[in-house]
């Protein structure tokens, strides 16, 4: 058995984690901060900016679910690993990267726009959906990623 | 793009906002008949930051790094350093000749001119403290050492802005000092205030040169003016001229212009400062109303006199 193969596929779903992970604890992070400040003043608004923090937070899932369809379609999951060449393997590993990159820098992206969203929020409640429907913009590049590296996934040949 | 560290800082900031005095409410104030009605009305909008030494700490209290506030407090500052100076020297208590909020307190002020140790201030204001004791136990002439702490003042303001600022902080040292220096330039020529006067009271600016200015100034009140006009600030020298009152209140609209632009960052100093601005502005407003209202003034000259609002 190629061990390099499965060692760069187990990469893959590492770096599909890891990178939109922290592109979401960074987002959630920064629009949390923002939402401290506004509730510092007016605690009444919590409910309306926590619905802005939650929205960076969807990167970290879809690198969640692209981490656990590679790592179950290699066998990794359910304990019987595919024997994997190095070419696979590094297909598996390109498969993660649409997300891994994507997730990152939306989450990052996603979480300055919903911050910025909580000004929104903090000045006018009533117009805070338009908040909200701003940051969401951002999530549709995380699906598109999201989506492409559920293709690769389940159309390399093992 | 501003910096992400004053994001929980400016969200609280945009919370306050919606807190400040609206258009409608100073119409209300305007048009109160009674005192009692128009302390009521303005008890009604009262948020805990009743006084800008309240905006400042809450101000200080939510910025990642408060000395980046410090400019607005230059010239409370050096009108400090002025009323400490001239208190030491005639023995009196300068307690009510001071400004809060401020950057340096008074004890420390009177600590450097008891000890004539003016290292024990901050870098900005050291030097000029000993220049200006010198100059006012050498010359007893309070108006040349008034001049030179508040031409010092400026240039304590564009130095920081010029170091630690951006764009917005620049403008808004550019703004203050053209103003400031504008109206010294009409005065001293109405005066016939000399070239070494001229030389120590004048800050200078990109926009208006000091050398220039001093020339101007040198020429007579017509000549101020006339330089003036040919300026980009050449709309406020007929003002200058006309109507000190609009004057004043051209400089500050022009400062709450500036600060309106802040309003559309989500990060950074600016909507911090921007929002001192306002309140600044909004007491001003109020002091404005009340002094009206008390020498009877109409309701025009009231509106008239109001400075633009940020809200």
């Amino acid at each position: 058995m190629n061990s390099m193969g499965i060692a760069l596929a187990i990469l893959g779903a590492a770096c599909a984690s890891l990178f939109a992970g922290i592109g979401s604890a960074k987002g959630v992070g920064l629009v949390g901060e923002a939402a401290a400040g506004v509730v510092s003043v007016d605690p009444n608004k919590f409910s309306k900016v926590l619905i802005l923090q939650l929205l960076p937070g969807t990167q970290g899932l879809y690198g969640l679910l692209t981490a656990i369809l590679m790592l179950s379609r290699i066998g990794i999951i359910g304990g019987n690993p595919a024997a994997l060449t190095t070419a696979q393997g590094l297909m598996f590993l390109g498969a993660a990267l649409p997300i891994a990159v994507v997730g990152l820098f939306s989450g990052i992206a996603q979480g300055r726009a919903a911050a910025a969203g909580v000004g929104i929020t903090a000045k006018k409640p009533e117009h805070n959906g338009k908040g909200i429907i701003m940051a969401a913009m951002v999530e549709t590049y995380a699906i598109l990623a999201l989506l492409v590296s559920i293709l690769l996934i389940y159309n390399i040949a093992i | 793009m501003g910096r992400a560290e004053y994001a929980s800082a400016v969200s609280a900031v945009k919370a306050m906002e919606s807190s400040l005095l609206t258009q409608s409410d100073m119409e209300q104030l305007i048009n109160a008949r009674t005192n009692a009605e128009f302390e009521s009305l303005v008890s009604a909008k009262e948020t805990e930051n009743k006084t800008l030494s309240d905006v400042w700490e809450m101000l200080k209290s939510y910025a990642p790094d408060s000395s980046e506030l410090e400019i607005l407090l230059y010239r409370n500052d050096f009108h400090n350093l002025k009323a400490v100076l001239k208190a030491m020297i005639s023995g009196k208590d300068p307690e009510n000749y001071v400004i809060e909020p401020s950057n340096v307190s008074i004890d420390l002020l009177k600590e450097a001119f008891r000890t004539k140790d003016s290292d024990i201030l901050p870098d900005y204001m050291r030097e000029t403290a000993s220049e200006a004791y010198e100059l006012l136990t050498g010359t007893l002439d309070g108006q040349l050492s008034d001049s030179l702490i508040d031409s010092s003042a400026l240039r304590a303001m564009q130095k920081s802005a010029e170091e630690f600022g951006g764009d917005f902080m620049q403008k808004y040292a550019e703004l203050i000092t053209v103003c400031a220096d504008m109206k010294t330039a009409y005065r001293c020529s109405k005066m016939g205030k000399s070239r070494a006067f001229l030389e120590t009271a004048l800050c200078g600016s990109t926009a208006l040169d000091k050398e220039s200015l001093i020339r101007a100034s040198l020429g007579g009140t017509d000549s101020v003016i006339s330089f003036l006009e040919h300026t980009q600030y050449g709309e406020m020298a007929q003002l200058l001229k006309e109507n000190p009152a609009q004057f004043e209140k051209y400089c500050d609209d022009m400062i709450t212009e500036l600060a309106e632009t802040a309003r559309l960052q989500a990060f950074g100093v600016e909507p911090l400062i921007a929002y001192y601005i306002a309140k600044e502005t909004e007491i001003r407003n109020l002091r404005i109303i009340l002094v009206c209202r008390e020498s009877g003034a109409d309701i025009e000259t009231i509106t008239e006199r109001l400075r633009k609002l940020y809200v």
